[in-house]
């Protein structure tokens, strides 16, 4: 008789589940598409200086959002990165930052 | 006479040629100044500072001597970086490097 409270109230919990708690994707994930081209390529360089393209998944979300507000107001040296956040609203900004740092 | 020319010609390249070599445990003891702000091992819990922990070396260089030269704005890290030497620079990203944290973004 337990086994059988268990099948049936399982499966409705798991239903019921809220949003978030499953496997539900956080905005920046699709948002941060684009970043992947640089950012998701192991050891992948920049040139013109040459070092390596920074390391970003895991990365604080407040110290994210900083640096793509200083990308966009040009406050931050990088052409690239100009263009990239200068499509960027706050909320997309706080999407990424906030996707970035579940990745730790 | 012209053999001894090319022969000290030969003696000064490699001497003009020495790099700052990076030392980890050097690298470590100037990290407690870094601490404060970016965590003990560069893991930083406090979300505005950005954690160093396992970022490539040569970025971590390139962030320093910016902030060092001024092509990198930050009234916090612009005082600390102008007392920095290149070795230093290099000892720093080299220890925070080693540590585990930061990743590449992981492909779709």
């Amino acid at each position: 008789m337990k086994s059988i409270y268990k099948l049936i109230t399982i499966p409705i919990m798991i239903l019921f589940a809220p949003a978030g708690m499953a496997d539900s994707p956080l905005p920046g994930k699709d948002k941060s598409e684009t970043c992947l081209g640089c950012h998701a390529i192991p050891g992948y360089n920049n040139v013109y200086p040459t070092y390596k393209v920074p390391k970003v998944a895991g990365q604080n979300a407040d110290y994210i959002i900083s640096a793509l507000k200083a990308y966009r107001d040009k406050d931050r040296i990088h052409e690239t990165m100009h263009a990239n956040a200068s499509a960027l609203t706050d909320q997309d900004i706080t999407d990424i930052a906030e996707y970035f740092e579940s990745l730790k | 006479m012209k053999i001894i020319k090319i022969l000290l010609v030969m003696l000064a390249i490699p001497l003009s040629l020495q790099e700052v070599v990076a030392d980890y445990k050097d690298g470590k003891d100037k990290s407690q100044v870094c601490a404060g702000c970016h965590g003990t091992d560069g893991n930083s819990q406090i979300s505005m500072y950005p954690r160093l922990a396992g970022q490539h070396k040569d970025y971590l260089v390139y962030a320093l001597e910016g902030y060092r030269s001024g092509n990198r704005q930050n009234a916090i890290m612009s005082g600390f970086a102008k007392g920095l030497s290149d070795q230093d620079i290099q000892d720093l990203s080299e220890y925070y490097s080693m540590q585990k944290g930061l990743k590449t973004l992981p492909e779709r």
